[in-house]
């Protein structure tokens, strides 16, 4: 599903993401690109109803969530009623159009 | 005054059922009296509407006098099946809606003028409108259509409304987008409120006179800039 | 490095100044600095504004020159500092240097923002720039979203609840009204913004967990100081009110990357460097100005600088601890919250809010007997702080 691609630094382990040239632990410069596997936790979200400019919406729920291989990520939330732990299903979408082009995005649903 | 002619230029109205009045507690503690106004208010509400011409920013110079031509075609006949709504606070006006009945069936809302500014008496107001054509007067919808950008914001995207193709709102302009009694019943709860009856001394405080801030005053509240320099 | 004084301070009214240009506003902020300084005719050798987005808001660049220019301060030298909503914050810093290290004697540091002639969306949008390209702003986030976000962390972690946070603005609201500076002019009330049904119109959801009146108004204005070495304080005619510390720390560009999301790392090193700096503790300060843009930052503000323990500053603002009279004012001048946030000013305008808090000119606001204040200027959502001690001499 992954367009996110996250850094994985070869010195210690820590994966950094979005991308630094310096890990954020370690400050080592070598990383191994990895992508988000498995399921994503929810560890804070928001319905934000007062949207910016460009984004016609009333509301739309945004939070972060962390993956199994310690992927940590922004990413919108297709759920209904989300809860503080819940396990989440990511998929690659569009979520904005920037300069008249869609731009895709993290966008996470309850997993089953 | 010619009342022949008169006859055929004067639309004949249609029975109107009236809007209850209901009253608000705004984010200052105050309350506000949201009710219904008279055609022979129409003078007094003018006075208020007046300033708001010199004012281009937010497009309130159009959204003034269009209001203004509205409240003063009902006030001599030309325009039918009109209503007005007011808030008051301590008698003072803060804000006016008006539309009208285009149909039994269709509402056409007007404007949406908030006198004081900041403390959401555009959307309490819009909101009685819309409260007032779908409950009261028992229309099937509403027309609506928006001259500023904010009023974009706060109609078709706070009510989420569904965009007319093919036909015309009364007030021209772009593209217009209708509230049914669906949206309504979705959007009420989160964005229409208000305790009925209004207590009758309150009530009483709203109807003994319209008060109508000074032009200063309302130039000052529209505007929110101090245009004095401190030192 | 040179003891620093401030021996004048100036501000404009903030709001909606729809008349006023940015540059009109910055200048008539450094002349009310500079006559309150008495400065005359004396050359000022630099000239530092703080803005964050005049080339977005305003298509407008280089205002620091242009400041020079409309005031004849030529040939002085001329910086525009940009520090997102720190960026006051940061020019009044670079002053300070300039200063401390012999560089230059008269300096003077302006800081406002336009930021209503673009309408709420987009200003909106504007801001939300300093989010991360990639990361964060793809989706839509924005400050408020960034609050939001924390805030529901906060309160699970820290005990404070939305009552908690109305009572942030409350307070500020009251103080606001007492500042006639103040953007907002509007005693505002529980029953009003949270307790009555009807205050889910009133204050409605910004980005849940927070409301309306959790968060600052947009504004227009301008703030400015004046700065000198302690030693030619007597050549003016105010007393002496000096730079005691200051601090500066960064943190992560995002929320999602620091260990503990709700620890507001630079917020702790910022107000701690400055704080060690004026050899003083938490408990030395008589007033303070946070930067509550969000009602919740007035409260891990009040924590993190170390004024109160993490999950006690709600329990202070129940105690009425941080409201004037109490045992550490906190906003008098209203915060943010009241007194209006356009963006490059706010750094400079809690500083002129201390000196006058400190020189007993705050009016009906006035803390009794203040001698040390604080400052704290939050940048992006916690990933640049600055701070200030400002002590009496």
């Amino acid at each position: 599903m992954s367009e996110l691609v996250a850094c994985k630094c070869t010195n210690c382990g820590f994966v950094n993401y979005p991308k630094h040239d310096r890990c954020l632990n370690c400050r080592a410069r070598e990383f191994e690109e990895i992508t988000p596997s498995g399921e994503a936790t929810l560890i804070t979200y928001s319905e934000v109803c007062t949207l910016p400019w460009g984004i016609d919406e009333r509301c739309r729920m945004l939070g972060i969530v962390q993956f199994e291989n310690k992927v940590k990520a922004m990413g919108r939330l297709r759920v209904d009623k989300p809860r503080l732990g819940m396990r989440l299903k990511p998929s690659w979408e569009p979520v904005r159009v920037i300069g008249g082009e869609e731009v895709l995005g993290l966008t996470l649903r309850r997993a089953k | 005054m010619d009342m022949e002619i008169e006859a055929l230029l004067r639309p004949p109205a249609r029975t109107m059922a009236p809007y209850p009045a209901k009253v608000i507690t705004l984010a200052t503690g105050k309350r506000m009296v949201v009710r219904e106004v008279d055609r022979k208010d129409v003078p007094t509400l003018l006075k208020a509407v007046r300033p708001t011409l010199k004012i281009p920013r937010d497009y309130y110079d159009i959204v003034g006098a269009r209001l203004f031509a509205e409240l003063l075609g009902w006030y001599r006949y030309r325009v039918r099946d009109h209503y007005c709504i007011v808030g008051q606070v301590d008698g003072y006006l803060v804000g006016i809606v008006n539309g009208r009945m285009y149909t039994g069936e269709i509402g056409m809302s007007y404007h949406t003028l908030a006198i004081e500014r900041g403390l959401r008496i555009g959307a309490h107001l819009f909101a009685a409108k819309m409260e007032h054509h779908l409950e009261h007067l028992a229309q099937e919808e509403v027309w609506i259509t928006a001259e500023s950008p904010i009023g974009f914001r706060r109609w078709m995207i706070e009510y989420g409304l569904e965009l007319k193709e093919g036909l015309q709102h009364e007030l021209g302009g772009a593209g217009f987008y209708s509230l049914t009694k669906d949206i309504w019943n979705r959007a009420k709860p989160r964005l229409c409120v208000g305790d009925r009856p209004v207590p009758k001394e309150l009530m009483a405080k709203a109807q003994a006179a319209i008060k109508i801030a000074d032009e200063d005053t309302i130039m000052e509240q529209i505007l929110g800039a101090k245009r004095r320099q401190l030192k | 490095m040179r003891k620093v004084a401030i021996i004048g301070v100036g501000m404009i009214p903030f709001g909606r100044r729809d008349e006023d240009s940015l540059v009109d506003m910055l200048s008539y902020a450094a002349l009310n600095a500079m006559d309150d300084a008495g400065v005359g005719e004396r050359p000022i050798d630099a000239v530092y504004v703080g803005n964050m987005g005049a080339g977005l808001f305003n298509h407008q660049s280089a205002v620091a020159s242009a400041l020079v220019d409309r005031l004849n301060l030529f040939p002085a030298a001329a910086d525009t500092v940009e520090n997102g909503p720190a960026s006051g914050g940061s020019a009044i810093k670079n002053g300070v240097l300039a200063v401390a290290s012999g560089h230059s004697d008269l300096v003077l540091v302006a800081g406002g923002e336009k930021m209503r002639e673009v309408i709420g969306p987009r200003a909106t949008d504007i801001v939300a720039t300093m989010t991360h390209p990639q990361a964060e702003y793809i989706y839509g986030a924005t400050l408020p979203t960034m609050a939001g976000l924390f805030t529901r962390l906060y309160m699970k972690e820290c005990g404070v609840t939305s009552e908690h946070l109305a009572r942030v603005a409350i307070k500020n609201h009251r103080n606001g009204l007492l500042n006639p500076y103040a953007h907002i002019h509007a005693l505002i009330t529980m029953e009003g913004i949270l307790k009555s049904p009807h205050a889910v119109v009133n204050n409605p959801i910004v980005a849940d967990p927070i409301r309306l009146y959790d968060c600052c108004p947009v504004s227009d204005g301008a703030a400015a100081c004046l700065l000198c070495p302690a030693e030619m304080v007597g050549e003016f005619g105010k007393p002496a009110i000096v730079v005691a510390g200051f601090g500066q720390a960064t943190d992560t560009h995002t929320l999602q990357e620091r260990e503990d999301p709700t620890d507001l790392k630079a917020v702790r090193i910022a107000a701690q460097k400055a704080l060690e700096m004026a050899q003083l503790k938490p408990k030395d300060i008589d007033v303070a100005e946070l930067h509550d843009a969000f009602t919740i930052l007035e409260i891990a503000e009040s924590e993190h600088a170390g004024f109160f323990k993490k999950g006690a500053g709600a329990k202070a603002l129940d105690e009425g601890q941080t409201e004037i009279g109490g045992k550490l004012p906190i906003n008098p001048s209203g915060g943010l919250k009241a007194r209006g946030h356009p963006l490059g000013a706010t750094g400079v305008a809690q500083v002129v809010e201390l000196v006058w808090q400190l020189r007993g000119e705050a009016g009906e606001r006035q803390v009794k007997g203040a001698e040390k204040g604080f400052s704290l200027n939050f940048g992006g959502f916690g990933n640049n702080v600055v701070s200030f001690v400002l002590r009496r001499e």
